[in-house]
């Protein structure tokens, strides 16, 4: 590719560089002005949180070309204000807790300055339309919608409220609520306390590190479902020049396995692949490009075998095999009371089938990370949930003792319980020991999407008995959970999903079988809930088909049943503590119909048939 | 970067095939990251083709203009809303401030909002080579899903003339209001004579077929005919009817098809009604 100069005015200040003739403005940015407070989510225009200024207009910079921008006004979130000197967009977000992870922070505020700049007094569906390709994955967006509008009015009021804002790591209170409030203590409405940092696009994420001498890793992903491996040639890989390293299994000194519960994944594939995605090998290269390449020139000899993607097949002892010990991971199972005797009698039964999807969490930063060899060990710089437990199983790969591995969480672009497993941790990892040089990588957006985990399908079939008052007596269930090709998080998943199966109601006799099932699928694992969102599915709807029958209104049928002092039999057993079920609903029936919920309400004058909780 | 029109041609012609011209470049940036990528000669910056005129009973709309410029053109919100609302409707606003209607065309994908407006209002499309100038129906310029008649690397689309309706709408279903593609989108518009009655019609659906699909049954139904609701309603279900709809991960065909309908009688009524949203 051929190279040109472009001049760039960024942030005010002028530069000239050479780049190549399809360089984006993005990678010119970030790569060779190392300003990296303007993130990358897809690099396909699809989440925005590349967006800059062009001569005061929002554009992609993932898609816009640098020699396009050549001899144009570039605005970055670093040419927005000032550590000392905050713009009142990055004030208002700090002060509306409209900044979560981060990530999304520097695009939307261009987005909203590019707003404010044509029109100092949006509406609220102005404000949602110039953020429309803006995607945040943390703040359900009201915040922010209200932080632009607070923005707007600090600015005709006349500009800046730089005071306002504490300085970073001095906590404030900015709203009061009451006397402890007003001393900083509980109730406090505090500012974030690296908001600063992200507002001003100088948090630094795992993408946005670098060390001198650092080289870029990619990795080879298996594109069957289920095979084994005949042979693995890197030979031409590794003659390609500007490889520092490749590695496949062979080179793993110590344990190939790791799991936060079960050790049943291996690093890299050794003998047998079971999900499209699922890691072969990994190559260190001088530039990203120049990996991607020598993946492609390695050779992989497969053996196909027949996969199975449906859960409810892989249990039976005819489905392909995915281990040695089958496809069940886990089972729980709980049995309380006289189930069968009570449905058989029951007046009331109501008996139905769900089924969840898989969902990706979706994060808008996607995996990253650096390994940095140093005296006698590794550090890992990179995206985590869970430190500890990710230095021991890196360890455990190394044969090292847990001392040499240290893994330092960099600020992380959301997760939601996708980057509690190990993802690109141990390929930075084995390279760097492999190479003596620091190795980064970060995951496109597809290969996060294929590779990492996501949360379990479930298919539940559920059963209600009760009297004809609609008080439950019995119930049963079972589960069976779509888990994947590894377990990951799936027994934790059915264990929470078996002691949460019914909710919040009080139900004397119960059957519960929870299943983790392997398939070919991609790996479910850690999301928001842990199992306990698909049951709830389940009850809930349950409960209103309850209401229906018996002629109560859904909140009504959930007075009887819900938790209460007393009266809180789990499938655990009682609970005694922190039940604040029953409030919770009054509550909610206030919110919806403030004229007849509220203490002291009609239950009666709820009917409200088919309408549904 | 291309200084002038001829300037460009010049480059192409030099690079012999192994240029290829980039404008607003938000698909094509995309493309160049997998597959060779070649030599980029940028025509974003001449003004010449980016402009919206009136010709006499014609309305030129230079292949350079974005899609922020058609959403916000006033001489297209008050002569053809259709591709307004089509332009209005596409990305995001960063893809809509780069993004030009050109490339909506020649990226010749089925669901291409512009495009499907464009079908319906009629447009012809002017292409430039070194050899001079040609002007095609757009319709032409389609080969195949993603497949343009059109040599980048040899040629220029510069822009798109097509008669002033009487009345045009859009309509569009999609899972998202933003960053979505469409499940369907529809786009009508209307000829009148004197008397009132619909001389000629134009109705376009995507992605429905590789190129936009005109519904040339229900056009017939309409076509010669005083436009009522009922006979609007006909020449819906007529398109319905006539609409091979497929399965997609977007939606399932029986979907598509019944929506079909629906969006077929919005447009249309959209197109009599002047910008009224049903
Ligand atoms: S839109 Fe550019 S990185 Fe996502
Ligand atoms: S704060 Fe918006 S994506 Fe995390």
């Amino acid at each position: 590719m051929n190279r040109q100069t472009a001049h760039l005015r960024v942030n005010g200040r002028v530069y000239e560089l050479e780049v190549d003739s399809g360089a984006t403005l993005l990678d010119t940015l970030r790569e060779d002005l190392g300003l990296t407070g303007t993130k990358r989510g897809c690099s396909e225009g699809e989440c925005g949180a590349c967006t800059v200024l062009v001569d005061g207009v929002t554009v992609n910079s993932c898609l816009y070309p640098t020699m396009k921008a050549s001899g144009h006004d570039i605005l970055t979130v670093e040419g927005l204000g000032t550590m000392e000197n905050l713009h009142p967009l990055q004030e208002a977000f700090l002060r509306g807790g409209a900044v979560q992870c981060g990530f999304c922070t520097p695009g939307m505020l261009l987005a909203a300055k590019a707003l404010l700049d044509g029109n100092p007094n949006p509406t609220e569906d102005e404000i949602r339309l110039a953020i429309s390709g803006n995607l945040c994955r943390c703040t359900g967006y009201a915040k922010i919608v209200s932080a632009v509008q607070d923005a707007a009015r600090t600015m005709a009021d006349g500009g800046s409220v730089g005071a306002h804002v504490p300085p970073l790591n001095v906590v404030e209170p900015v709203t009061v609520r009451g006397p402890a409030a007003s001393a900083g203590g509980v109730g406090a409405n505090v500012p974030r306390l690296e908001g600063k940092a992200k507002v001003l696009g100088a948090a630094r994420f795992a993408d946005d590190l670098s060390f001198p001498g650092m080289v870029h890793g990619k990795v080879l992903r298996s594109p069957h479902p289920h095979a084994l491996i005949r042979k693995i040639d890197v030979s031409r890989a590794v003659a390609l020049p500007g490889v520092a390293a490749v590695v496949t299994a062979a080179d793993i000194p110590g344990r190939n396995a790791f799991g936060i519960l079960i050790k049943d994944q291996p690093f890299l594939a050794a003998d047998k692949v079971r999900f499209v995605g699922e890691a072969i090998a990994a190559v260190a290269a001088e530039s990203g490009e120049i990996a991607r390449r020598a993946c492609s020139l390695i050779e992989v000899e497969y053996e196909l075998l027949p996969a199975v993607f449906d859960p409810i097949e892989a249990m039976t002892p005819t489905a392909p095999q995915l281990f040695a010990k089958g496809n069940i991971s886990a089972h729980r199972h709980i049995e309380r009371g006289q189930v069968t005797a009570v449905l058989a009698q029951a007046a009331v039964v109501i008996s139905e089938t769900f089924q969840t999807q898989l969902v990706e969490h979706a994060y808008i930063e996607p995996e990253a990370g650096v390994a940095v060899p140093d005296t006698g060990g590794i550090t890992a710089h990179v995206v985590s949930q869970c430190v500890h437990y990710h230095r021991s199983d890196l360890a455990a790969m190394l044969g090292w003792p847990v001392g040499r591995v240290r893994v330092v969480q960099t600020t992380v672009g959301g997760a939601f319980g996708g980057k509690i497993d190990l993802s690109l941790h141990p390929f930075i990892v084995l390279l760097a020991a492999k190479t003596g040089r620091p190795v980064k990588m970060v995951y496109t957006r597809e290969e996060s999407i294929t590779a990492t985990t996501k949360r379990h399908p479930f298919l539940i079939d559920m059963t209600f008995a009760a009297d004809r008052e609609g008080t439950l007596d019995a119930a049963m269930t079972r589960v069976i959970g779509d888990t994947g090709a590894y377990a990951s998080y799936g027994p934790a998943v059915v264990t929470r999903a078996a002691a949460t199966a019914f909710g919040p109601y009080h139900i004397p006799h119960v059957r519960v079988d929870t299943y983790a099932v392997h398939t070919n699928n991609p790996i479910a694992g850690a999301m928001r809930g842990f199992g306990v969102p698909q049951m709830a599915t389940a009850h809930e709807q349950l409960m209103d088909m309850l209401a229906e029958r018996v002629g109560l209104s859904p909140i009504e049928v959930r007075r009887r049943n819900g938790f209460a002092p007393g009266r809180a039999l789990a499938p655990t057993g009682d609970i005694r503590d922190g039940l604040g079920y029953l409030e919770t609903l009054e509550r909610a029936a206030f919110g919806l119909h403030p004229s007849v919920g509220g203490d002291g309400a009609d239950p009666q004058v709820l009917p409200l048939r088919g309408e549904r909780l | 970067m291309a200084e002038s029109a001829d300037h460009a041609l010049a480059l192409l012609t030099e690079l012999d095939g192994t240029g290829r011209v980039i404008a607003g470049g938000t698909d094509l940036m995309l493309d160049q990251r997998v597959g060779n990528p070649r030599v980029l000669v940028d025509i974003s910056r001449l003004p010449e083709w980016r402009s919206i005129e009136h010709r006499g009973d014609r309305i030129r709309v230079g292949a350079l203009c974005t899609h922020n410029d058609l959403a916000t053109s006033a001489l297209l919100q008050e002569r053809a809303v259709a591709l307004v609302r089509a332009a209005a409707a596409v990305g995001s606003p960063q893809i809509r401030m780069v993004a030009t209607v050109g490339g909506n065309v020649v990226n010749a994908l089925p669901a291409a909002d512009t495009a499907i407006a464009l079908a319906a209002l009629g447009a012809t499309a002017e292409v430039r080579s070194a050899a001079g100038t040609r002007e095609v129906d757009l319709l032409s310029l389609y080969a195949g899903v993603g497949k343009s008649t059109i040599d980048p690397t040899r040629e220029i689309l510069t822009g798109f003339s097509f008669p002033i309706p009487g009345g045009s709408g859009f309509k569009r279903l999609a899972r998202r209001k933003a960053l979505a593609l469409p499940v369907l989108n529809v786009a009508a518009a209307v000829w009148m004579d004197d008397g009132l009655a619909c001389s000629d019609v134009r109705i376009s659906i995507g992605p429905v077929a590789p190129a936009p699909w005109r519904a040339l049954e229900a056009e017939h139904v309409l076509r010669g005919s005083v436009l009522t609701r009922e006979t609007i309603s006909r020449a819906a279900h007529t398109a319905m009817a006539t609409a091979v709809c497929r399965d997609s991960i977007r939606a399932c065909s029986l979907y598509r098809q019944s929506m079909v309908q629906v969006l077929v009688r919005r447009a249309l009524l959209q197109a009599l009604e002047g910008g009224c949203d049903e």
